[in-house]
């Protein structure tokens, strides 16, 4: 589903992604993991293009990340979370949800509000339709931003730190709905610091330090049987 | 000194006349302006080099040189380019709006800055294009923030309209010349000039005020 082939990144002089080989197949939940810096999020954020790869080559269901209106086909069809909710402040949370159908897909505004109305009961805010974004706790805010990027019917969802700007209560609310997702046969990528869910959740782990991607394998191999030296270094730290 | 009220009571309708033709000046160039200043901030922030730099050096030049000069260089040296004297009612809206829309862009191009960037990736994460994630997300949250300064550039452009006076064009202040002309009463007529400028700046201030103080409670809901 999604391939990434010896994807480089450079902020300036900083070398932050070096030479990342990896692939995501359908259905499958990956969770990426690793100290802070050590490219995670970058690498997620290369798969939509919000940052674009000074080298290498990402394709995704099929289409190759090359030009404009490749990349917003693929955005179309990769639902993004980020660590700071990013809801559109100025609207409802049902506003927040029809936009992009509306706007996009060209999606009737009866038939995106349906859609909207049945994702906000699914992450459990089936009451929050009317409400903005500030009158909203983290949580919540973070449900609908899930919502928000559902309603575009993606076939990957994309996390970066879904959890990270929560106070620690909020964290299950979020998790849960991730899991419900994951139940479902969502293909998911998840870069997160929660050791419990990834191990519960993925498929796959995937540990990164300083660009590269330094070991992965099932959640038991990463957890329990680590090889590299610097990934059982890092987990004895947070574990 | 004699002070003649008379003769204000008797100039006020002339000079209301007058008034008139300033508030239609501005309109025209507020809106006007508003419409350059808000394509050309959006071009300032642009990732295409010519279109940034067209914009800047627009910029740069209109608020680099003095709206008098700008006026001018319309009304007298347009007519040698393009052949036929131009109407000093199109010479003065030109010139305002064009000196408007720089100023105007300026603050555009503020507030779009100040919007997160978030909000940018977020618009372009869920498919919707640069310019449909301007339009929709982010134009909208930076036109609250801006109406402060735009309320200031409309009152600046009420007064600077004054300029025009220049080009023999009858707003206010040409309005009080011609009357002085005719009856040397310069102290009265300037007084009641200004007056009326007082009341209109005033009038739009509490405007941007109200409008202002509107979308605060908008936000909040």
């Amino acid at each position: 589903m999604i391939s990434i082939k010896n994807v480089h990144k450079h902020f300036g002089k900083l070398h932050v992604l070096k030479g990342i080989n990896a692939h995501i197949a359908e259905k499958e939940v990956v969770v990426i993991i690793g100290p802070s810096g050590s490219g995670k999020s970058t690498l997620l954020r290369c798969i939509n293009y919000l940052e674009e790869p000074t080298e290498g080559e990402i394709i995704v269901d099929g289409i190759p990340l090359t030009n404009e209106s490749n990349i917003n086909k693929v955005r179309e069809e990769v639902g993004m979370v980020f660590q700071r909710f990013n809801l559109f402040p100025h609207k409802s949370v049902l506003e927040n949800i029809i936009l992009a159908p509306m706007t996009v897909r060209k999606t009737p505004k009866s038939e995106a509000v349906k859609i909207a109305q049945d994702l906000l009961v699914k992450v459990g805010l089936a009451d929050k339709e009317h409400a903005y974004p500030e009158q909203l706790s983290g949580g919540q805010q973070q449900r609908v931003a899930i919502a928000r990027a559902l309603a575009m019917k993606p076939k990957i969802m994309l996390f970066d730190e879904p959890t990270s700007a929560l106070d620690p209560e909020m964290v299950k609310e979020v998790l849960d709905v991730m899991k419900s997702l994951a139940h479902e046969g969502m293909t998911m990528a998840i870069v997160t610091h929660e050791m419990g869910f990834a191990r519960e959740v993925g498929d796959r782990v995937l540990f990164m330090d300083e660009g590269r991607l330094v070991e992965e394998g099932t959640p038991e191999e990463i957890f329990s049987h680590a090889k590299e030296e610097r990934t059982k270094s890092f987990l004895s730290k947070i574990l | 000194m004699n002070f003649d009220f008379d003769l204000i009571v008797r100039s006020f309708p002339l000079l209301l006349v007058g008034a008139g033709v300033t508030v239609q000046i501005t309109a025209f160039s507020v809106s006007l302006g508003l419409l350059i200043g808000m394509f050309v901030g959006i071009a300032r922030l642009s990732n295409t080099w010519i279109i940034k730099a067209l914009a800047a050096v627009y910029v740069d030049f209109i608020r680099g040189t003095p709206l008098l000069v700008q006026i001018f260089l319309i009304y007298f040296a347009l007519p040698i380019i393009v052949g036929q004297r131009i109407d000093p009612f199109i010479a003065a809206i030109t010139a305002c709006s064009i000196n408007s829309g720089a100023y105007v862009a300026e603050i555009f191009r503020g507030g779009i800055q100040s919007i997160d960037k978030g909000q940018m990736e977020a618009g372009r994460s869920l498919g919707m294009t640069w310019g449909q994630t301007m339009r929709h997300i982010i134009l909208p949250q930076a036109f609250k923030r801006i109406i402060p300064p735009l309320g200031n550039e409309f009152i600046a452009m009420m007064k600077d309209s004054s300029l025009v006076s220049v080009i023999g064009f009858e707003e206010l202040t040409r309005r009080g010349q011609l009357i002085i002309a005719r009856t040397y009463g310069s102290f009265e007529i300037w007084l009641s000039v200004a007056f009326i400028y007082l009341i209109m700046t005033f009038t739009i201030s509490r405007l941007v005020d109200y409008l202002e103080r509107r979308y605060k409670i908008d936000d909040k809901h």
